[in-house]
């Protein structure tokens, strides 16, 4: 009789195992799929930016350094964006992404305040469809962000759990990290340009 | 078909499948007994010719019985409360990747518009649409509980290798699944199956584990007996799981194969074309690979896809009837031989938005109740035809950028902001004070987009909001419930609209962020005879302000409720809220399909006295006909269907 209680109790407990596995197999899942997201509105910008640039060229034919900032902080922060897809939360790759999506807001700030000396390229049409395209998929980069890291939020907590960390931790369920963009450093960067 | 005698088949065929269920636990029991005498003769060497007249052993078999059916109860319930939480990871577990809203892959971008037009067509929230990317086969599947939380999965070959019209036969034939509440069934299947199969997971996992051990080290003799001991556990549970796997293909093939000539059926109803669905079918058959799937966890689901998904041997375990039949079943003509089909994706026709529907000019719509009560889960190609008018005349920009989160929510908000200045300010206000600037900026903008859109799209473009406002985060999601509530106070009364869009919205995405929350409590229990005096009562005052009109409309809809068993009252208009109607409707959905059927007719009848709807009267009856949780298809302009010629008085709406 005691043997089979042990048998019960034993069963019991892989049924739980499995449940909790599952259960962060799907947390798992859903930050992956929160990260789809960010990359799916991170692609559509790092398209538009060549656009910008290459309308903006023609006005500002004395800034070329500016501009090709922009395009080698785009390439960099693709190959990045490229990266992270390919393993979503995964620390070092998310700390790239941030610091090559910094820099890029960095030199994309430096270029719209240069085109405030040029009133032509202001009230260029393309130029100002493009801009107000770049902005709204920012806005949306940063609704996705936040989406992406509460489910990062929600994953980390589930895995840090008491009896469920020591699974995770047999089992490679590394911590995943958000995706943040240090404000303070994005409006440094932008203010220095202004000087 | 008619969905509410299918609803109530669906559940008599739930008993069915518990008969076999019992069967397969009988069989497993009585497995797991034998093995365990075998073991006690063998390890306590009785000798065998004792063996039959001791094979009877109560005591034990009890024991034996109670633990098999604990472990299968346990492992069946917690799959059961796994697929319920989430129907999606059974599409995940087959690889599943979501479609990318912004679709900039043409194939994807097709199978998003025929999904959609399939959604608007039966008054249901677009479901999640999968692709399956590493499967050449031509295959499908569509998972869900309830429309509020439903996939739809195709393979790559499915997307790529059939034409417009052969892959709507397809989608066609999922919709029918997900409207008929196969899909809940297999859901539930496939845990219930679970339980079964847990003994033989056991076992060759067992034996797996012991494969690698054997095979990494060389191992000291004395291990040996205990070695050939969990040798003999492992096997033995194999060949007990043999009984559950040999009961779980005969109860998902029992279940699923006539249901599949059922959805054949019922596609070719949808869509009026049985060239589409039977053109799919004969590529499957033209294709060498066939439907056959290559994902490891492809057995699970079997019962779910559009073609057989696996190799089968004999004619007992396909979960599907053969193709031939199935294929003269919609063509007549068919001969029996598959052209071959091409392994090349086919040329994509140009996406044609159709404008052949009637666009509805009149304000009213003509309704018979019968008529609308017939097409719940039915739709016909003429709904489809004009969903895909409807959906021609939403703005480009506006559909495909409502795939986004950030601009779903954006609609949502903005399809509360109300006509009139000042409301609208003070609305815009409350969205200010939600503390996002931007959103506020984005919501006056989206409200722009709106205008351009019929005023009868207004349902559908929150159907087309949904697959997007599923992905907000549950942070997310909460702020927009916020959001919501606050638009709809701001100016202290809650308006007709107000109330069935937070229905519809709250409905579908509780559904999806709240699984596990029951229905708030909301005051006592009440009857279904004051729940229907309540909603009838509404409905009447809803469609006529002068109260002689009401209390007609109330008698027009009374009759409707066949039988002595209800007598509902008209109640006085002070009576009745919103909270009450919630309360109600919240009574009413837990009634038996037919009643529901009943009561659907009853409000469409009492909505429509002088056999017209206005555009607030239908979009009032989605509602209803949503929370009663049938899938009611938009009223067609110019409905006449019926005995007699509606009357061509048009009402104020």
């Amino acid at each position: 009789m005691v043997g089979l209680i042990v048998l019960g109790v034993l069963v019991l407990v892989v049924v739980m195992v499995v449940a909790a596995y599952n259960r962060l197999v799907e947390l798992r899942n859903r930050y992956k799929n929160a990260f789809s997201q960010i990359d799916v509105q991170l692609k559509r910008r790092y398209d538009l930016i060549p656009n910008l640039v290459e309308t903006a060229k023609g006005y500002l034919k004395h800034e070329r350094q500016t501009l090709e900032a922009v395009i080698v902080a785009r390439n960099q922060a693709s190959t990045a964006a490229q990266r992270a897809a390919a393993t979503p939360g995964e620390p070092s790759a998310m700390r790239d992404l941030a610091g090559a999506e910094i820099a890029l807001g960095g030199a994309l700030g430096r270029m719209f305040a240069l085109t405030e000396a040029y009133p032509d390229l202001k009230s260029n049409t393309t130029m100002n469809q493009l801009s107000e395209e770049l902005a709204s998929t920012e806005n949306k980069v940063a609704f996705a962000r936040q989406a992406y890291n509460d489910a990062v939020m929600a994953y980390n907590t589930g895995r840090e759990v008491f009896p469920v960390s020591i699974l995770a931790g047999a089992t490679g369920f590394a911590e995943a990290r958000l995706f943040e963009l240090e404000r303070a450093v994005e409006r440094e960067v932008v203010k220095v340009s202004f000087a | 078909m008619d969905f509410f005698e299918e609803q109530h088949r669906a559940r008599q065929r739930t008993g069915w499948l518990i008969v076999l269920f019992s069967l397969a636990v009988c069989g497993t029991v009585i497995a797991v007994y034998a093995a365990v005498k075998v073991a006690i003769h063998s390890a306590w060497d009785v000798p065998f010719d004792q063996f039959p007249g001791k094979f009877w052993d109560g005591a034990l078999f009890w024991t034996v019985a109670a633990y098999t059916v604990a472990l299968i109860a346990a492992a069946s319930l917690y799959k059961i409360r796994a697929v319920s939480a989430s129907a999606e990871s059974v599409v995940l577990g087959l690889g599943g990747r979501p479609v990318d809203p912004n679709a900039h892959d043409p194939y994807e971008r097709r199978l998003l518009n025929v999904v959609e037009e399939m959604a608007i067509a039966s008054g249901v929230p677009v479901p999640a649409v999968y692709v399956l990317p590493g499967e050449p086969a031509i295959n499908a599947l569509a998972v869900g509980l309830d429309v509020s939380r439903s996939a739809i999965a195709v393979t790559d070959g499915c997307l790529k290798l059939l034409s417009r019209d052969e892959l709507q036969g397809v989608v066609a034939h999922e919709f029918s699944h997900l409207l008929n509440g196969d899909s809940r069934i297999n859901l539930r299947l496939l845990g219930l199956v679970h339980g079964i199969l847990v003994i033989g997971l056991l076992g060759s996992m067992l034996l797996r584990t012991l494969g690698r051990t054997n095979d990494s080290g060389k191992r000291s003799k004395s291990g040996g007996g205990a070695l050939s001991a969990v040798l003999f556990v492992g096997a033995c549970l194999y060949l007990i799981g043999s009984v559950g796997v040999f009961f779980a293909r005969l109860i998902k093939a029992a279940v699923s194969r006539q249901r599949e000539l059922l959805a054949d059926a019922s596609g070719v109803q949808f869509t009026r074309n049985p060239a589409g669905l039977a053109g799919a079918l004969k590529k499957i058959g033209g294709l060498d690979r066939g439907s056959r799937l290559l994902a490891a966890r492809a057995e699970e689901a079997s019962h779910f896809y559009f073609s057989e998904g696996m190799g089968r041997f004999t004619a007992l375990m396909s979960t599907h009837p053969p193709l031939a039949e199935r294929i003269r079943f919609l063509d007549s003509t068919f001969q029996g031989e598959m052209p071959a089909t091409l392994h090349s994706p086919v040329a994509l026709e140009e996406e044609v938005p159709g404008v052949s529907a009637a666009v509805p000019g009149a304000r009213g719509i003509a309704a018979q109740p019968r008529a609308v009560v017939a097409s719940v889960g039915a739709l016909s190609d003429q709904h489809i035809d004009y969903a895909q008018s409807l959906l021609a005349r939403i703005p480009q920009r506006l559909r495909d950028s409502i795939r986004e989160p950030w601009v779903a929510r954006a609609v949502v908000l903005a399809l509360l902001l109300d006509a009139k200045p000042e409301t609208r300010a003070a609305q815009l206000k409350a969205v200010l004070a939600l503390g996002d600037p931007q959103l506020a900026d984005h919501v006056s903008r989206a409200s722009t987009a709106l205008r351009a859109a019929p005023a009868e799209a207004r349902l559908p473009i929150l159907d087309l909001a949904l697959p997007a406002l599923r992905r907000l985060s549950s942070a997310q999601y909460g702020e927009l419930r916020a959001a919501v509530d606050r638009l709809i106070r701001a100016d202290s009364r809650i308006g007709l609209f107000e109330y069935t869009l937070q229905c519809v919205l709250l409905r579908h995405l509780a559904a999806h962020f709240e699984p596990n929350r029951p229905e708030p409590a909301r005051g006592p229990q009440i009857e279904v005879v004051g729940a229907l005096s309540v909603l009838l009562s509404m409905l009447a005052y809803a469609g006529a302000p002068d109260p002689a009109e009401a209390a007609r409309a109330f008698e027009a809809g009374r009759a409707q409720l066949s039988g002595d068993r209800f007598f509902p009252a008209l109640l006085a208009r002070e009576k009745l809220d919103l909270r009450a109607l919630d309360r109600a409707l919240g009574r009413l959905r837990d009634t038996a399909p037919r009643l529901r059927g009943q009561i659907l007719g009853a409000c469409v009848a009492a909505v429509a006295t002088d056999g017209k709807v206005t555009i607030a009267e239908g979009e009032l009856l989605r509602a209803v006909s949503d929370s009663l949780g049938c899938p009611m298809p938009p009223l067609l302009p110019g409905q006449h269907i019926g005995e007699e010629p509606a009357a061509p008085t048009a009402r104020a709406g």
